[in-house]
């Protein structure tokens, strides 16, 4: 095919798959006033379509807060569309879990709404450094369905603990130190014990390192203490069985860093670790091969240091 | 070495690359004449079956990216393959090391990790005693590697840099080639990462050469590039006679050395 008879095609099919009217993301209300939609679990990488994880929304009294704003600006726009459909109550607040693409790239959706954006006190700082980067790879994965697409960092930044009042109900937000990323927020609706708990919990899909993960699995006794009755994954079904959630997860980590642990001692290189490390952990997660390589990429050069 | 005129050739074909629309880009074929003449100009590379590289595919971090480089052909032939070039073509930086090998390798054969900014071929050209050049190619899919930004705190840095660890394949097995790994604490920053604090680039910190000696007798010497992977890891063959003394010695571009030593028992 002629570059020329390329780009008309490329043309006519984004024409085709952006209206101008967002489709509504389909979104589901776990318990009363918080929304949710699930991502599919697709790989973060070429055949990504920006729609991933778990974002969503709730409602108060006085407006709404969104919590990750997915992948691409079309994304962000659907999930606006969304909570037109539910409620014309302004849109307060825009929080952000952590940096990672798939959570992010929808921030600019809300900008007319003038929201308050807001994330860790370490965000800002996060996406700075991986702007080019992430700008870089996100156009070369998702190509035209990516324009738009903005890294809009917060406005207000959390340090410990902050509380948003959206009427009626009251968000607690906590900023935690280095786990899955160096910058994670939960956010737990009080009015019906539901945390958001960003990455900091994968259900279904396999967890995905990046921050400290020796540092994740020493706060793992202390997220299970939250005083949450159900948790919104950053990946997968939101759950009631939630601390069992982190059990499972809890057990993938330490028996990927025993199996690591013990090829470093055998003297297994790295590439042959990525093939065997948790191997008995595979019929548990999906994506499991992708993933859990990409993890034993980041840790073993990390471990051999112990 | 030609390697900053060089980096901005490479830059100016990447540039001119990702604003064409294809959307999937894929290791370029393009790139190496380029980059050949920068560091062969004008000779003639033979491609040969005798150096092998392998490595992923698709890397999982093109910070850490696993490459293996063997050469089939004994370093004490009389043909053998003095030293070896691996480039990264696509890098910003081509060059990740030479590795010079001798007789007291036993075994050409180098693991390392290097840093792979984008989808790209890597090469490894091989030379002889007499000059002549031979290589090979592998193209590998990676992102990132090379720039970004560096946050970590200079001091606590420079306090660990160059900071050694060795492991001896066991049992050794005197007069023949025996694996072992070393591996050094440096951060490697390539002078291409920006730095929050100052807004403006890190400078290039990294280690330089690594020269490896038993019982005083020269085994290989390494010339790494800033294309080789933070905390640079190397698995290497070296053919102990008798028990004796590794020594290592790390230098690092400002000048300083690092000195590790292990004891060889029987
Ligand atoms: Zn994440």
């Amino acid at each position: 095919m002629t570059p020329m008879l390329q780009n008309v095609l490329l043309i006519l099919v984004m024409a085709l798959a952006t209206p101008a009217w967002a489709e509504p993301l389909p979104v589901k209300e776990v318990a009363a006033g918080v929304y949710v939609h699930q991502g599919a679990h697709e790989d973060l990488d070429a055949g990504y379509h920006g729609d991933i994880c778990n974002i969503g929304f709730v409602v108060g009294s006085k407006g709404v807060a969104v919590i990750d704003s997915g992948g691409t600006l079309d994304v962000g726009r659907r999930l606006r569309e969304a909570i037109r459909k539910i409620t014309d109550l302004p849109i307060l607040y825009v929080i952000n879990t952590h940096v990672h693409p798939d959570h992010i790239f929808g921030n600019a959706a809300f900008r007319e709404d003038n929201p308050v954006y807001v994330g860790h006190a370490k965000l800002p700082e996060a996406m700075e450094r991986r702007k080019e980067s992430y700008m870089r790879n996100n156009m070369a994965w998702l190509g035209e369905a990516f324009a738009g697409s903005e890294m809009i960092k917060p406005t207000r930044t959390v340090d410990g603990t902050l509380e948003l009042d959206l009427g009626g109900r009251t968000l607690q937000l906590t900023a935690w130190p280095p786990a899955h990323t160096h910058a994670d927020l939960t956010v737990l609706d009080r009015a019906t014990a539901t945390l958001w708990t960003g990455d900091l919990l994968f259900v279904e899909r396999t967890p995905s390192m990046d921050g400290d993960t020796l540092n994740w699995i020493k706060l793992i006794p202390q997220l299970k203490a939250l005083p949450a009755a159900r948790a919104i994954p950053g990946h997968g079904t939101p759950t009631e069985q939630w601390q069992a959630a982190f059990d499972n997860q809890q057990r993938y980590f330490q028996v990927l860093l025993d199996d690591l642990r013990a090829a470093i001692k055998k003297g297994v290189p790295m590439e042959k670790a990525m093939e065997t490390a948790a191997a008995g952990e595979k019929a548990h997660w999906v994506l499991f091969d992708n993933v859990n390589r990409r993890n034993v990429n980041l840790l073993y050069p990390l471990l051999e240091w112990e | 070495m030609p390697t900053r005129p060089l980096m901005w050739i490479a830059s100016a074909i990447l540039i001119s690359l990702s604003h064409s629309p294809v959307v999937f880009a894929e290791a370029s074929e393009a790139l190496w004449p380029v980059v050949k003449e920068a560091f062969f100009a004008g000779k003639n590379i033979e491609p040969a079956d005798f150096i092998r590289l392998e490595g992923p595919r698709r890397a999982e971090s093109g910070a850490q990216v696993p490459v293996t480089l063997t050469i089939d052909k004994a370093p004490d032939a009389p043909d053998a393959i003095k030293k070896v070039y691996l480039i990264v073509d696509a890098n910003p930086i081509p060059l990740a090391a030479i590795y010079h090998f001798t007789p007291l390798n036993g075994k050409a054969q180098i693991s390392t990790r290097i840093r792979m900014e984008t989808d790209s071929y890597i090469h490894a050209v091989g030379e002889t005693a007499d000059g002549k050049l031979y290589m090979t190619a592998l193209p590998i899919r990676a992102a990132g590697g090379c720039g970004g930004l560096v946050d970590s705190d200079e001091a606590a840095i420079r306090a660990t840099a160059g900071k050694m660890k060795v492991n001896l394949e066991e049992p050794i097995k005197f007069g023949e080639p025996n694996p072992a790994t070393l591996l050094i604490k440096h951060p490697m920053f390539t002078g291409l990462q920006r730095d929050l604090a100052s807004g403006g680039y890190r400078p290039a910190f990294y280690i330089q050469k690594v020269e490896l000696t038993y019982n005083g007798k020269p085994v290989m010497h390494v010339d790494l590039g800033v294309g080789t992977s933070e905390d640079p890891y190397l698995r290497f063959f070296y053919r102990p006679d008798a028990p004796g003394v590794m020594d290592i010695k790390a230098t690092d571009n400002e000048g300083k050395e690092f000195t590790h030593q292990v004891e060889v028992k029987g």
